[in-house]
């Protein structure tokens, strides 16, 4: 049986309590388990505690096993603010042995040197060990000390590419042979594998060119 | 990466001038420059297109003949110790016998220069050129 407002005459009041809550809404809604409470603080034990009571103290409250004080150590000095940028410092240190003058960076620095190596150029690289690669440039690759340039070339009717990287410090020199004769619009001429656009041997260009170097070189090896 | 199935340009004076991929020995891997590989004649050369004296030559392997050979170019870029990769235009092998000398005598046609550390010098000093 339900019961009745005149049974329970209280109930009038029941409304005068749910506008109190309102106020609190969120408050009343969380769960127990959520409510923050401050965890209690620790009572000292009184200063002039006779010693006969210790005993009469749970172990974990004699003043033995009072809680230590956590040794709290200083962070190790940070290997970030003392090297902002290694990886530039490490490249840094590598050209320095590699490229003292900067000759070589400059060479290929297409990007803000007018008269560098571009790509379309024919060049010539001679490695230390004496033989030499000759081929159009089809691309540099600007990436600090792993900068590279990859040439193409035509050796006994067979296409040879050869990426090699500037730094190396087998590569005893490089030489431009011929500029690209129009103006290259692209960075990567990898159009240039297709049978359309190939260039195919360079090889001729480059004798001229070391024909020509002979002459004015005087008389050159023999 | 050469592999089963895969054929290759034969540039010797062998009388093979396609070759097809069947095993690549002492290697679980695709072959590349240097490896030795085991290969089926595809093709002949046109006999008499060199002479007479290239005839005689030109049959010492047949079309379906089943020979060893060594891989001289790979179209696959290879990377060599100082960082320079190499890449050709085609894949192409050189015939050998059992003992690994050249079936051929002559070769026209670039190799790679990864032959040397290999022990094929004999292959890589026929060769005309080497990159």
């Amino acid at each position: 049986m339900a019961a009745l407002p005149t049974m329970r005459q209280l109930g009038c009041l029941r409304s005068l309590i749910k506008t109190q809550e309102a106020i609190q809404p969120q408050l009343a809604r969380r769960f127990i388990s959520t409510a923050y409470s401050q965890r209690p603080q620790r009572v000292p034990l009184p200063q002039n505690l006779p010693e006969q009571f210790l005993s009469q103290l749970p172990t974990r409250m004699l003043p033995e096993n009072a809680p230590k004080p956590i040794k709290v150590y200083t962070p190790p000095p940070s290997a970030r603010k003392a090297c902002k940028d290694p990886i530039g410092k490490v490249t840094e240190l590598q050209l320095e042995t590699l490229d003292p003058k900067g000759e070589r960076k400059a060479l290929f620095d297409y990007r803000r040197n007018p008269r560098s190596i571009k790509p379309g150029d024919i060049i010539r690289v001679t490695f230390k060990n004496g033989d030499p690669f000759n081929g159009v440039v089809l691309s540099i690759k600007l990436r600090g000390i792993d900068t590279s340039f990859l040439l193409r070339n035509e050796l006994t009717r067979v296409a040879v590419e050869m990426s090699v990287k500037v730094f190396n410090p087998n590569v005893q020199s490089v030489e431009i042979v011929q500029r690209a004769q129009r103006k290259i619009r692209r960075a990567r001429l990898y159009y240039m594998r297709s049978r359309k656009h190939d260039r195919r041997s360079v090889e001729n260009v480059v004798n001229a060119y070391v024909r020509q170097k002979r002459a004015f070189m005087g008389g050159g090896k023999r | 990466m050469i592999q089963l199935k895969t054929l290759l340009t034969c540039i010797d004076n062998s009388g093979a001038s396609v070759v097809e991929c069947v095993n690549v020995l002492k290697k679980k891997r695709p072959a590349t420059i240097g490896d030795r590989i085991v290969v089926v004649v595809q093709k002949q050369r046109a006999a008499g297109s060199e002479g007479s004296s290239a005839t005689a030559l030109a049959s010492k392997v047949r079309r379906g003949d089943i020979r060893h050979a060594v891989v001289v170019r790979v179209k696959k870029e290879l990377q060599r110790d100082d960082g320079t990769v190499v890449r050709f235009g085609d894949n192409a092998c050189v015939l050998v016998n059992k003992a690994g000398d050249p079936i051929g005598s002559r070769m026209n046609g670039i190799v790679g220069q990864e032959l040397r550390g290999k022990k094929w010098s004999k292959i890589l000093s026929l060769a005309p050129v080497h990159v």
